[in-house]
């Protein structure tokens, strides 16, 4: 393999302007050579990797040229590298200049060599190139192992000397101490009304009622605040609203995704144990190891168990795929998703990103991905049941007998038609005389038969070509009706005034896709599908017919394939007056279609009259079992996944550049080699049981010793609490993530996470009772010019509502809010299949869609007017932070929907129900919108407006109002 | 370690998004994700093309029945596929090689050979540049038609049309930047994941709307009158505005009186889209509008509605033409696995007099000087018939896609399929590359044009691509 071709020019020419460099080198240092042994590990392989590996490893091999291992750069035939031979060494030749100052070959992109990395290169080779054994170079990350995230969590000691103030609030004393090196200091408190605002929303997502506003403004007991919080924290809200949250980080989304995008009606139960573990402040190292492996540690308990279905909450492709190559990309795909979601939520770490090659930025090898990979490997999305051992074994007794008597019966019916077919074994050839007709024909089917007057004619299926024991379902492409006399003609035409009519499979956006008048439309290659077992045509005026032609496949060339599904046993029957119906075909003396549909013949011909009575009992009799099946408790059924023990099955291997059809080394289920330092590590048999891998990997992950989970948890409160984290990337704390502002105090919170067991209630505590949390958000120009964005904390964060919050917001203060929890949630789409689904937003949305948005079944690829519209993520990824933008769509829908039409005639009618006079109307829509009283000038506003558009326009401005929905 | 105000790139671009060119108003309202502003908008340097009309024909548009004539596949009609006599693909097993049911003529001063069911088409071959050698990464439909339009094959990425939104801001303030015009008969596979904004913030999504459905919420509500509506804006204008006084420094409470203002302007420019009235007949009949082919008639619709959007200033207009996979594949889009040509039959008829008809009125109307037009499907069809059928499986090695307009040098064919169709062979192409390619007309380095998500700066084209420059005039 040689390099370039252009680069054999440069070899000529290069020796002579290298030397001269050399000594010119030795003259401007006046130095005798004295060159040191250059140590390849020390010297060479760092700057290989750094400057090269990115585009010449085992999974990017440009120019096909790959320089990991001894054997590939040193492989004469290449030459790369000519041991002694620097300047007939490609590798040497290519990546410095030819002439000075030149930019060199290569690398394409980045920083070339050094002049001192390339005289070590040089000597490196001139000195004979010596490759210790064993080194595989890998490309560098430009973070390494020492990168803040991953260091161990500091003693509380180390703060010390910023909280060395017993009266300062830990938390104050950090974000002083920033805010003073740059010159700045707090806001004063906030108002006590934005206090309680802003908490009541921080920590339940409702606004407060206009009492507890009053209250609290009024109080002066010193405690006021702190018994808030503790309000605040008791009410099950609590969990509805950090619950959200963490719904968010976990990819939460009740549709498969893709191209079916099947809605999913059982994970609900899902978001119900986020929410209540998140009211019982559960420990969080808990709440991970259930989310990793509650199934595994929880088995026979389902409110530990359904912490498990994180691992399938995510969207995949579930599209079956008879390709092997593809169908195993896909497999993969889901894989990456469960791995992303995960290292994202925990561990605020990009593990994804080492999928095809070692991660570029941060110290995340290729094979930390796949030792993911393999820990997951046994996880499939689906359902299963859910219960209890003691709820599985009392429904397994009471479902026993049943199928016992389920098994007999059908036993019984069996033996009938067996000693039926018996019977008409000695008939056969009466049979098969009386069946002396051309089976039927999918390309067209006809029958003749002596002239009749008629206005309907109709095609009942008895059974159907594929199945004898099915008749729904057929498929006509065309139905003729051919008119007796001279000048015959097919009448059976939309054209002339034909009608056609039968049940047809439906498509509700595209209605009349598969309908009857498929069969009368003149054209094939669009067919009527009936669901039913009949296809009536009403003729435009009583003709004298003699013949029908029918067809599923007519003109087609390979009429056998199952899209064209006919009719196999059937009659024709004629009618005036679509009442009275007489047959004049049928098509039971045609030879049957298959063995299967003989078989059916034979028995039906052989059954006694005696028989029919027998079969009627065992058939009502089996009725009543399904009846008494159907009636028994059913165990619920919950998207939790299966865990198959088939896909588990190792060994596994690390897909070059992310292919499944390029194996490469082998790996095992292990911790990762990032943390390796600073936490506990962990390395399984490559057959260790699926639930074990996946329990050693929770358990890594929620250890104390830890750090990095810790120090992601913390980060999220922190951001949820002030609108940016400590670390403004929550999802990301690797080297294209921000930077924490506040490194000490995240440190500090996490150690405070993990003395207080990893609860977070004790935590939301710490954080509001800092002065910090109760300043006033009011803007100011000096501090503004230092820190625009107030990442110090100079100023309380003023934020927009959530897209959650705006709607709960509006259904209070319109007194609609139904604050029912749990169980299966609602829908503000209309949902319809067609082998994909299809989310449509709704125009009206009901009184059963008044709970709390949390509620609302949130699918994936659908989109929900003011949900959607105020940044209510899809969920595809994870989703750390919200964004708000403002869009003129937020002010149609807001402005037009007949939600807000809904809610301000219900706020109209609550506010002239408390009074009855403009002027106090005011007062009470200002009570209730914005828990305040109206200055004299919006009284003269407002109440002029009451008086010119009438109270239900102006609660529809009022609910439009900005002051509704930011906070201060 | 660093210094917060050490202001990392992405949040950079968070304070001065007023300075960028091509900005429209409707830029200047949001307040983006924290920590998500992209290193570099654009445009990056003068482009060919302003606006993208990407028409997508959804279920897989066969490139040998339409656009990639195929001699070899008549004369050995029937016979096995040399070396791939027993391929398994998508659906199964495949059988013998399979000609199109329709013969090939030369087309135009360029004699593109072009399938005879595109008759209206075949006008326009001289201004076209085909892309004969594409390669999808996926042969399923979902991920296919969400690859060719966000560049990944999995779910969550930007659409071109929201990178475009995103990269160049809106050319008028009276309509929404993106526009997705689904077809009447549903959405393609992937739904509104097609047209999606992905991670980017949500305004750079696609507004949806047909000439069989009016964008969503944008008449005032049933039953209240023009007066009450004004005098509701009013008093609303009024309660924001003091709302906003007394905090002037917040910018976005500033930005959604703006929207309110702008929301009202849509709210009067969008009826008169739609509302075909003073077109000229001779416009209804060019395009088809009147067909007896209730299909044909509605696409016919969105076509000329697709126009009457480009020339009032949307920036990207997403038109499909043809739906989902149903029940019975190849009923509502060009999904042929089992009856190629009764299916072809049924949708060439609805795609051809239209959008020829849109392309040739663009045309006159001086707008294809600066607007793309972009054709696409998710990938192309095998040259066998599939087992026991007379259709043809899914086929993501070799497939065309054109475009032609602004920038795009017409009457060529840059790459092909190999003799059969099967694989993409000379020039092989990838999205990427495609992408790349309409990202240089627009005036956009594709490599610049990024966005941070999920550890690393995200791209239309992922980490790969180039710009064809053969195809460029």
């Amino acid at each position: 393999m040689i390099l370039l071709e252009m680069m054999r020019f440069g070899k000529m020419t290069r020796p002579i302007f290298v030397e001269m460099l050399f000594v010119a080198a030795l003259l401007s240092k006046g130095a005798v050579v004295t060159a040191a042994p250059v140590d390849f590990v020390k010297d060479i392989q760092p700057v290989l990797e750094k400057k090269c590996l990115s585009c010449h490893n085992p999974n990017s091999v440009k120019g096909d040229i790959d320089l990991s291992t001894a054997e590939l750069v040193l492989d004469p035939e290449a030459e790369l590298v000519i041991p002694g031979k620097a300047m007939a060494s490609d590798l040497y030749l290519v990546s410095t200049p030819e002439e000075p100052g030149e930019k060199p070959y290569m690398p394409e992109e980045g920083d070339p060599l050094t002049d001192k990395e390339a005289e070590l290169l040089q000597r490196w080779i001139d000195k004979g190139a010596e490759w210790p054994e064993g080194i595989v170079l890998r490309e560098a990350s430009e973070a390494d192992k020492s990168w803040w995230a991953y260091q161990e969590l500091p003693d509380e000691e180390a703060f010390s000397v910023v909280l060395a103030n017993p009266d300062t609030h830990p938390i104050d004393a950090f974000i002083e101490a920033k805010l003073e090196a740059e010159g700045l200091e707090m806001n004063s408190p906030a108002e006590r009304r934005d206090l309680i605002r802003r908490a009541t929303y921080d920590l339940t997502g409702l606004p407060p009622t206009p009492e507890e506003v009053e209250t609290f403004v009024a109080s002066d007991d010193p405690k006021a605040y702190d018994k808030l919080i503790d309000r605040l924290l008791a009410s099950p809200h609590y969990g509805e609203r950090w619950g959200r949250h963490w719904l968010d980080v976990v990819r939460f989304g009740e549709s498969r995704g893709y191209e079916r995008n099947q809605i999913i009606d059982n994970l609900w139960p899902f978001r119900d144990y986020v929410i209540e573990s998140i009211n019982d402040d559960k420990p969080f190292d808990e709440f991970i190891r259930e989310h990793l492996a509650g199934d595994v540690f929880g088995s026979g308990n389902p409110d530990v168990e359904i912490g498990s279905a994180f691992l399938v909450a995510g969207a995949y492709d579930d599209v079956r795929n008879q390709d092997v190559d593809q169908a195993s990309q896909i497999r993969a795909n889901t894989l990456d998703e469960i791995i992303n979601a995960t290292s994202q939520a925990f561990l605020g770490m990009t593990v994804s990103c080492a999928r095809c090659h070692d991660h570029k930025f941060d110290p995340i090898a290729q094979t930390d991905y796949y030792q993911l990979y393999a820990t997951f490997a046994g996880v499939r999305h689906g359902e299963r049941v859910l219960a209890t051992t003691k709820d599985k074994q009392e429904v397994a007794a009471l479902t026993k007998p049943l199928t016992a008597r389920k098994t007999e019966l059908e036993k019984q019916e069996r033996s009938i038609h067996a000693e039926a077919t018996r019977r008409s074994e000695a008939r056969k050839e009466e049979f098969e005389q009386a069946w002396h007709r051309p089976v039927v024909d999918r390309t067209g089917t006809v029958e003749t038969f002596a002239p009749v007057e008629a206005k309907f004619v109709r095609l009942i299926s008895e059974a159907r070509d594929d199945n004898p024991n099915i008749a729904s379902g057929f498929r006509i492409d065309e139905f003729e009706v051919w008119s007796s006399g001279e000048n015959t003609e097919n009448v059976a035409l939309q054209s002339k005034g034909a009608k056609a009519t039968g049940a047809a499979r439906v498509i509700e956006d595209f209605p009349g896709a598969y309908g009857a008048h498929h069969a009368i439309d003149g054209k094939t290659g669009e067919r009527f599908m009936s669901t039913a077992t009949d296809l009536t045509i009403e003729l435009a005026e009583p003709t004298r017919i003699e013949k029908v032609i029918f067809s599923s496949a007519k003109g087609e060339s390979n009429p056998e394939h199952r899209k064209f599904i006919f009719v196999a046993d059937y009659r024709i029957e004629v009618s005036r007056d679509g009442e009275t119906w007489k047959e004049v075909a049928h098509g039971r003396d045609r030879k049957p279609v298959h063995d299967k549909h003989r078989n059916v013949r034979y028995r039906i011909a052989g059954l006694t009259p005696q028989d029919g009575g027998e079969l009627a009992s065992i058939r009502a009799e089996l009725a009543k079992v399904s009846r008494e099946f159907a009636a028994l408790p059913a165990l619920p059924s919950v998207w939790v996944g299966n865990r198959n023990a088939d896909d588990a099955k190792g060994p596994f291997h690390l897909f070059i550049g992310g292919s499944p059809a390029r194996k490469g080394d082998p790996v095992v289920p292990a911790s990762l080699s990032t943390l390796s330092e600073t936490a506990p590590t962990y390395e399984l048999p490559v057959d260790a049981p699926e639930s074990e891998r996946r329990l050693e990997l929770a358990d890594w992950i929620a250890s104390s010793e830890n750090p990095l989970a810790l120090r992601v948890l913390a980060n999220r409160l922190w951001h949820y609490h002030f609108g940016t984290g400590i670390v403004d990337t929550p999802n990301d704390f690797g080297y294209m993530g921000g930077r924490p502002t506040h490194p000490e105090l995240l440190d500090y919170l996490a150690i405070r996470l993990r003395e207080n067991d990893w609860k977070l209630k004790d935590m939301h505590r710490l954080i509001m009772t800092s002065q910090v949390y109760q300043q006033a958000s009011t803007w100011r120009e000096k501090a503004a010019k230092v820190d625009g964005d107030s990442r110090l904390l100079w100023r309380f964060p003023p934020r927009r509502l959530s897209a959650e919050e705006i709607r709960d917001t509006i259904l209070t203060v319109s007194g609609k809010l139904d604050k029912t929890m749990g169980g299966p949630g609602f829908r503000l789409f209309h949902f319809m299949q067609d082998n994909v689904c299809t989310y449509e937003p709704l125009d009206e949305h009901g009184p059963e869609t008044y709970r709390r948005a949390v509620y609302h079944q949130n699918a994936r690829a659908s989109v929900v007017d003011l949900m959607t519209e105020f940044d209510q993520p899809d969920c595809t990824f994870s989703a750390p932070e919200r964004a708000e933008t403002t869009t003129p769509l937020q002010a149609l829908t807001l402005m037009n929907h007949d939600f807000t039409m809904d809610m301000a005639e219900a706020l109209a009618a609550g506010i002239s129900e408390a009074s009855h006079d403009p002027a106090g109307q005011v007062l009470e829509a200002y009570r209730i919108l914005y828990q305040r009283a109206p200055e004299p000038e919006e009284v003269d506003k407002v109440k002029a407006a009451i008086d010119d558009l009438g109270l239900v326009s102006v609660a529809r401005a009022l609910l439009n109002s900005s002051e509704l929905i930011f906070l201060d | 370690m660093n210094s917060p105000f050490d202001t990392t790139r992405r949040r950079f671009l968070g304070n001065v998004t007023t300075g960028l060119m091509g900005v429209g108003l409707t830029q200047l309202m949001t307040r983006e994700g924290f920590g998500s502003v992209a290193t570099s908008r654009g445009p990056h340097f003068p482009g060919k093309a302003k606006r993208v009309l990407q028409i997508f024909c959804p279920g897989a548009a066969s490139h040998m029945d339409l656009w990639e004539h195929k001699p070899m596949l008549e004369k050995m009609h029937g016979q096995p596929l040399p070396g791939e006599e027993d391929m398994v693909s998508f659906q199964g097993k495949n059988g013998p090689l399979m000609k199109s049911p329709w013969p090939f003529a030369p087309a135009g001063e360029s004699g593109k050979m072009i399938s005879t069911m595109l008759p209206n088409m075949a006008e326009h071959v001289d201004d076209i540049a085909f892309f004969h050698a594409m390669q999808s990464k996926t042969n399923t439909h979902g991920p296919g038609c969400v690859f060719v339009n966000t560049g990944h094959a999995t779910e969550g990425f930007p659409s071109a049309g929201a990178w475009t939104s995103y990269a160049l801001g809106s050319l008028t303030d009276n309509l929404p930047t993106y526009v997705a015009i689904p077809d009447i008969r549903g959405e393609p596979p992937n739904g509104k994941a097609n047209w999606s904004n992905g991670f980017l913030p949500a305004r750079h999504q696609a507004i949806t709307m047909a000439a069989h459905q009016p964008i969503r919420n944008i008449e005032r509500p049933s039953g209240v009158s023009m007066q009450k509506e004004k005098g509701t804006r009013e008093l609303l204008n009024f309660l924001n505005e003091r709302h906003a006084a007394e905090r002037a420094a917040e910018t976005d409470l500033r930005a959604r009186i703006g929207a309110y203002e702008l929301a009202a302007k849509m709210q009067m420019s969008a009826p008169e889209v739609s509302d075909f009235a003073s077109e000229s007949p001779h416009i209804h009949k060019l395009y088809g509008t009147d067909s007896g082919n209730e299909l044909k008639a509605a696409y016919a619709r969105n076509c000329l509605l697709s126009r009457r959007l480009l020339e009032r200033g949307v920036r990207y207009v997403n038109l499909y033409c043809s739906s989902r996979a149903s029940g019975v594949d190849g009923l509502l889009n060009w999904d042929a696995h089992k009856t190629l040509k009764a299916d072809y039959e049924r949708h060439c008829p609805i795609f051809d007099q239209p959008t020829a008809a849109l392309l040739t009125d663009l045309k006159q109307l001086g707008l294809l000087e600066d607007t793309l037009v972009l054709w696409t499907s998710e990938f192309g069809r095998m040259p066998t018939r599939q087992e026991g059928t007379a259709g043809r499986d899914h086929n993501p090695d070799g497939f065309t896609l054109w475009m032609m307009g602004a920038g795009v040098k017409g009457g060529v064919s840059y790459g092909a399929t190999d003799e059969f169709g099967r694989r993409a062979e000379d020039k092989p192409t990838t999205v990427w590359d495609y992408y790349a390619t309409v990202m240089h007309l627009l005036g956009l380095d594709f490599k610049k044009l990024s966005f941070y998500h999920n550890g690393i700066d995200q791209r239309l084209t992922d980490v790969h691509g180039k710009v064809i420059k053969q195809v460029l005039a």
